[in-house]
C-alpha cells in the first residue's frame, strides 16, 4: 500500500531537462525529505507532487491512484510553502476555513476542526488576527494549520523553516517532528538543509541535477553514502576526501597518509571484491571528522584503532569539541577533537582514525567502493 | 556629522535661501495660468480690455461661467458645454471601469496563469503603449464605419477600452507579479478556481492598484481629444473637442471670460481626481511611463 | 509518456478549466490587440501605398505617396517643426525636471505642497492647457499688457502670432505642463538611491553638491532614459497642444507631423498622404523607442 509512488518521473523544457526520471515510494505514515541544492529540481517535483506543475513523462500514484490529469483540488493533498501563502486580506480564522468552505463542509463542522486545529498549534488566540499582524513564527503556524484543516492523504512542505530566524527554526522543526510521531500524516518535505533532512526524516531522497542520488533512510545515507556527492553533501562539517593509493596487507585495505614529512601506513578494514579490484590504483579515503580524533576521545571498546602524527594548522572552537584542520596528502583534512588535547597552530598532534568506518571511493564514478 | 557641517556654514545657508526662492518661483509659474484662467472667468469683457492678467476682478461676475455652461456657442450650437460634459461623462464612466475590470483580469492572467506565448503576448502589448495612435486612426475610423457604429459614446467607448487596455494590464500584472504565486498555489490547492481566486484573494488586495488604474483611464479619457475629435460627430462630441470648438470659433466677439469658464469647467473632473487620489495619480503615471 | 496517459484517470473538468479559462479570457484582449495595433498598422501600411483619397482604395500604386510627402514643403515644415520642439521640449523639460527634483530633495519644508502644486498641470487636457496658455500670450491683452502695465511700454511680445517665433509657444506651454511630472520621475529616482552610498561619499569628504553631479546624478542614468523616452514620445504624439495653441498656425507655422497627418487624413480627403505621414510617424517614434525597448528587456531578461 504505497501512500505516495513516483515512477519514472520526468520534466523538461524543450531541451532542459529538470528531472532525469525519479523513481521514489514511499508507505503510509512515512516522511519523505527531498533534499539537494537550489536548481536540483526538489521544488519541481514537490509542485508536481501538488499538481501545480505538469508531468512530462512517468507517473505519480498518490494512495495507489493516479494523479497526473488531476488537478491540485482533487489530489486530496495539503500543502505548507515557504513564503507560507497566507491570504493577507483574510483573518486566520478566515485563511483555515477557506478550503473547508470551498468543499462545502457544514458550517458547524468547520468551527469544529478549526478549533481543534488551532488547539494542537497553539494559535487560538490568533484566529481574528491577519496575517500582516502575525510574526514569522506564528504565520508557519497558521500556514500548518491550513493544510491540517484539511486532513488530506498527503502533506507537502515546500523549505518551509527557510524564513525563520535559526532559533524558531530549530523550535519549529521539533514541532513538526512532534506533529507527525501524534498525528502519523504522511508527509512529503523539500529542504536544502542537510541537518533538517536528517533530523526531521525517515527516508530521504538526495537530489541533484534532476536525479536522485541516493534514496534511503538517514542513518544509510550517513553511514553508507552510495557516492562522493552524498558522502559530501550530508553531514557537518562535510566529509574530508582523501586521496590515497589503495593497497592490501592480510585481507585488509591499506593506504599511505602523509603528514608532510613522514608518510604514515594506515590499515582499514576487511578489503573486498570491489575494493580488491582498485589495488595499486588511486582511490579517494572518505573520514568523517569525527571519526578522525584524539586518543582520549576515541571509543575505547574499539581495538584497532589506527593512529598517526599530524601538525596542527588551524583550530576552531565549537564549544563541546574544538575542529583541528591538518594536512594529510597534501589536502586539509578536519579532525574533531577535545577541546583540551587540540593544540596550537604549528603543533603536533596524534590522531586516531576509526578504520571500519573510514569509506573509499572511485575518484572516476564517484561511487563508493562497497 | 559631514551632513551637519553643510548647514552651519553661511554659504550653504544663502545656498538653502536661494534654493527656497527658486522652489516658490517655480510655484508661481505653475499657479499663475490656473490664476490667470480663474480671475478672467469672473470678470467682465470690459474689465478685461481694461485691466491685465494679474489684476483682480473687481467683482465677481457669474455671467461667464453661465453663458460657458449654458449658453456658449461651440460652432453652430449654442448650448453651452452642459450636453458635451454630460458626453464626456457618460462615455467615461464606462470606459474606465470596463478597461479596468479587463485590465485586471489580463494582468492577472499574464502574472499568475501564464502559459505559452502569454510573455510574448505581453511583449506585443507593451509595444502597444509606444505606438503613436496617428497609426490605427484611419483603419479605426473605416472599422466603425463597417460596423456601422453610428453613436458617438458607444464609438469612443470602443475606443478607449481597447486602446486603454495595454496600461491597465500594464499596471495590474506589474503588481500581481510582486505578489508570490504560491499564494495562488495554496488556493488552488485549497480547491478554488480560477474566478474565484480572482475576485476572493487577488481583487482584495489590489485596491491601491485599482485606484491607479481608474484615475490614470479617467485622465486619460476625460482629456483625451485625438479621438474625440475623429470618432465623434456632432452633439455626440466630447468636451475637449467642445472647448476647442468654442475657443477657436471666429464667429462673434472674442469672449475670453467664458473661454476660461469653459476651459476651467473642462478641467475640474480632472483636477478634482487629482486633488482626491493624488497619490494614486503619482503612481500611475510613474508606473504607466517607467513599468514596475 | 504512454504509462502516463493510460493510468490517467478520465477527463477531469476542472483540470479542462485550469488551462482553457484564462485562455478564454483574455482572449479579446489579444484579439483587440493583434487587430487594433498590428493589423491597423499593416493596414495603414496598406493605405500608405495606394492612391486613396477621399475614399480608401486598395489597388498598389508604390511609393507615390511617399513621394509626394517627401516633395511636400508643408510636411518638412512640420518635421522641421518637430524637432525644434520635440528638442527644446525635451531638454528644457528633463532640465528643469532634473534641477526641481534636486532642490526638493533637500529637506524641503512644504515639499509635499510644492510637489502638488508642480505636477497638477499634468492633470489637465492639453486642449485645457492650450486655452489658457492662448489667452496669457494674447498679443494685445496678454502678457504684453501686463509688461507694458508694468512700465515696459516698449516689449513686444507677440510670439504666438508670429510665424518666427510660434512654435516657441508650444514649447513653453508643453514644458509647463510635463516638466513636474519629469520631476517626480526624478525624485522618485533620487529617493531610490542608496542612503549608504551617500553616506561612503561624505565620509570620503565630498561635498553635497560633487556627490549630486559625480554620484547621485549619474546613478539616475535608468530615469534619464525613461524621462527621455516619455518627453519624446509626448512630443511625437502632440496634437492636442498645437490644434488648442495655436491651430497649427500663424500659415503653418506650428505645424505637426501628428496635425499634417489629421488634416490630411481626415479633412482633407488624402487618405493615403494622411496613412503615409503616419507610418513616418511610427518610424520616428520606433527610432526613439526602440534602443529604450531593447536595453530594457535585456534588463528583464537579466534580473
Amino acid at each position: 500500500m504505497g501512500a505516495l509512488s513516483i515512477r519514472n518521473v520526468k520534466k523538461s523544457y524543450g531541451d532542459t531537462h529538470i528531472l532525469k526520471g525519479i523513481d521514489l515510494e514511499i508507505d503510509k505514515g512515512q516522511f519523505l525529505i527531498l533534499v539537494g541544492p537550489s536548481g536540483c529540481g526538489k521544488s519541481t517535483l514537490l509542485n508536481m507532487i501538488a499538481g501545480l506543475d505538469d508531468i512530462s513523462s512517468g507517473e505519480i500514484a498518490i494512495a495507489d491512484r493516479v494523479v497526473n490529469k488531476l488537478s491540485p483540488k482533487d489530489r486530496d493533498i495539503a500543502m505548507v510553502f515557504q513564503s507560507y501563502a497566507l491570504y493577507p486580506n483574510m483573518s486566520v480564522k478566515k485563511n483555515i476555513a477557506f478550503g473547508l468552505e470551498i468543499r462545502k463542509v457544514p458550517k458547524a463542522e468547520q468551527e469544529e476542526i478549526i478549533a481543534r486545529v488551532a488547539k494542537t498549534l497553539q494559535i487560538e488566540h490568533l484566529l481574528d488576527r491577519k496575517p500582516s499582524q502575525l510574526s514569522g513564527g506564528q504565520r508557519q503556524r497558521v500556514a500548518m494549520g491550513r493544510a491540517l484543516a484539511r486532513n488530506p492523504t498527503l502533506f507537502l512542505f515546500d523549505e518551509p523553516l527557510s524564513n525563520l530566524d535559526a532559533k524558531l527554526r530549530v523550535e519549529m522543526r521539533t514541532e513538526i517532528k512532534l506533529l507527525h510521531q501524534r498525528l502519523g500524516t504522511t508527509i512529503v518535505y523539500v529542504t536544502h538543509d542537510q541537518i533538517e533532512a536528517m533530523t526531521l526524516g525517515d527516508r530521504i531522497a538526495v537530489m541533484k541535477d534532476g536525479e536522485v542520488k541516493q534514496f534511503g533512510s538517514p542513518q544509510e545515507i550517513y553511514d553508507t553514502p552510495a557516492n562522493l556527492y552524498v558522502a559530501g553533501f550530508i553531514g557537518s562539517p562535510a566529509m574530508n576526501f582523501i586521496p590515497v593509493q589503495l593497497g592490501e596487507e592480510g585481507g585488509h585495505a591499506v593506504v599511505v597518509l602523509d603528514n608532510g614529512s613522514t608518510p604514515q601506513s594506515v590499515r582499514l578494514g576487511p578489503i573486498s571484491e570491489a575494493q580488491r579490484a582498485f589495488v595499486g590504483k588511486q582511490v579517494i579515503l572518505g573520514v568523517r571528522p569525527e571519526q578522525l580524533t584524539d586518543p582520549e576521545s576515541a571509543h575505547s571498546d574499539r581495538t584497532n584503532l589506527q593512529s598517526l602524527q599530524a601538525t596542527v594548522a588551524i583550530t576552531e572552537p565549537t564549544g563541546p569539541d574544538t575542529l583541528v584542520t591538518v594536512t594529510l596528502n597534501g589536502v586539509k583534512t578536519v579532525a574533531r577533537c577535545h577541546p583540551r588535547a587540540a593544540g596550537h597552530p604549528g603543533q603536533a598532534v596524534t590522531l586516531v582514525l576509526d578504520p571500519t568506518k573510514a569509506l573509499l571511493f572511485d575518484p572516476a564514478s564517484e561511487k563508493r567502493l562497497a | 556629522m559631514a551632513e551637519l557641517a553643510y548647514h552651519q556654514t553661511t554659504g550653504a545657508k544663502v545656498a538653502r535661501y536661494v534654493i527656497y526662492a527658486v522652489l516658490i518661483a517655480m510655484v508661481l509659474f505653475y499657479l499663475a495660468p490656473l490664476f490667470v484662467m480663474l480671475s478672467t472667468s469672473f470678470k467682465s469683457l470690459d474689465e478685461i480690455r481694461t485691466g491685465n492678467l494679474l489684476s483682480l476682478p473687481s467683482s465677481i461676475s457669474f455671467d461667464a461661467w453661465r453663458a460657458a455652461w449654458s449658453s456658449a456657442c461651440t460652432g453652430i450650437e449654442c448650448g453651452g458645454m452642459a450636453p458635451y460634459f454630460s458626453n464626456s461623462l457618460k462615455m467615461m464612466i464606462p470606459a474606465v471601469l470596463i478597461s479596468t475590470l479587463v485590465g485586471a483580469f489580463n494582468g492577472y492572467i499574464l502574472s499568475m496563469w501564464r502559459f505559452k506565448g502569454s510573455d510574448t503576448f505581453f511583449l506585443l502589448l507593451l509595444i502597444g503603449t509606444f505606438l503613436p495612435f496617428q497609426v490605427i486612426i484611419l483603419p479605426m475610423a473605416q472599422v466603425l464605419g463597417m460596423l456601422e457604429i453610428e453613436d458617438s459614446t458607444t464609438r469612443l467607448i470602443l475606443v478607449h477600452v481597447i486602446y486603454g487596455l495595454q496600461f491597465t494590464t500594464l499596471f495590474f500584472r506589474n503588481y500581481y507579479v510582486t505578489v508570490p504565486g504560491e499564494l495562488v498555489s495554496a488556493a488552488r490547492i485549497d480547491g478554488a478556481g480560477f474566478f474565484r481566486i480572482f475576485f476572493k484573494i487577488l481583487l482584495p488586495i489590489s485596491i491601491p492598484t485599482i485606484m491607479v488604474c481608474l484615475i490614470w483611464q479617467t485622465t486619460q479619457i476625460w482629456n483625451d481629444f485625438l479621438f474625440g475629435v475623429i470618432f465623434s460627430s456632432g452633439d455626440g462630441q466630447p468636451i475637449t473637442v467642445a472647448l476647442n470648438n468654442l475657443v477657436n470659433t471666429s464667429t462673434g466677439v472674442k469672449q475670453y471670460n467664458v473661454d476660461m469658464a469653459a476651459a476651467i469647467i473642462a478641467a475640474l473632473p480632472t483636477l478634482i481626481v487629482y486633488a482626491i487620489g493624488g497619490k494614486y495619480f503619482v503612481r500611475g503615471l510613474t508606473a504607466g511611463a517607467v513599468k514596475g | 509518456m504512454t504509462a502516463a496517459s493510460q493510468g490517467a484517470p478520465g477527463f477531469s473538468l476542472s483540470r479542462f478549466a485550469d488551462t482553457i479559462l484564462p485562455k478564454l479570457v483574455i482572449a479579446p484582449t489579444v484579439l483587440a490587440c493583434l487587430i487594433g495595433f498590428y493589423a491597423f498598422i499593416g493596414w495603414t501600411a496598406w493605405l500608405s501605398f495606394t492612391e486613396s483619397r477621399l475614399l480608401p482604395r486598395y489597388e498598389w500604386a508604390g511609393f507615390v505617396q511617399y513621394i509626394e510627402l517627401f516633395g511636400n514643403d508643408r510636411w518638412w515644415t512640420a518635421m522641421q517643426n518637430l524637432a525644434v520642439f520635440g528638442g527644446l521640449f525635451i531638454f528644457f523639460g528633463l532640465l528643469i525636471g532634473l534641477v526641481m527634483a534636486v532642490l526638493l530633495d533637500q529637506k524641503i519644508r512644504g515639499e509635499g505642497a510644492i510637489r502638488t502644486i508642480y505636477l497638477y498641470p499634468m492633470a489637465l487636457s492639453f486642449i485645457v492647457t492650450g486655452t489658457a496658455w492662448k489667452w496669457i500670450l494674447n498679443p494685445g491683452l496678454g502678457v504684453e499688457k501686463l509688461l507694458h502695465d508694468w512700465g515696459f511700454t516698449g516689449v513686444v511680445f507677440d510670439w504666438i502670432i508670429n510665424p518666427d517665433f510660434a512654435i516657441y509657444t508650444v514649447v513653453i506651454a508643453g514644458i509647463w505642463q510635463s516638466s513636474g511630472f519629469v520631476m517626480a520621475l526624478f525624485l522618485a529616482g533620487l529617493r531610490g538611491v542608496d542612503d549608504s552610498i551617500i553616506k561612503a561619499a561624505q565620509m570620503d569628504g565630498a561635498s553635497l553638491p560633487t556627490i549630486y553631479t559625480r554620484i547621485i546624478i549619474p546613478s539616475l542614468r535608468p530615469v534619464f532614459l525613461s524621462a527621455f523616452m516619455i518627453l519624446a514620445h509626448i512630443a511625437v504624439k502632440s496634437f492636442d497642444l498645437v490644434m488648442a495653441l495655436t491651430g497649427g498656425g500663424p500659415g503653418f507655422a506650428t505645424d505637426l507631423p501628428s496635425i499634417f497627418m489629421y488634416q490630411h487624413g481626415f479633412t482633407r480627403g488624402q487618405l493615403g498622404l494622411g496613412a503615409a505621414s503616419a507610418m513616418m510617424m511610427l518610424f520616428t517614434v520606433a527610432a526613439v523607442v526602440m534602443p529604450f525597448l531593447y536595453s530594457e528587456l535585456r534588463r528583464e531578461r537579466r534580473g
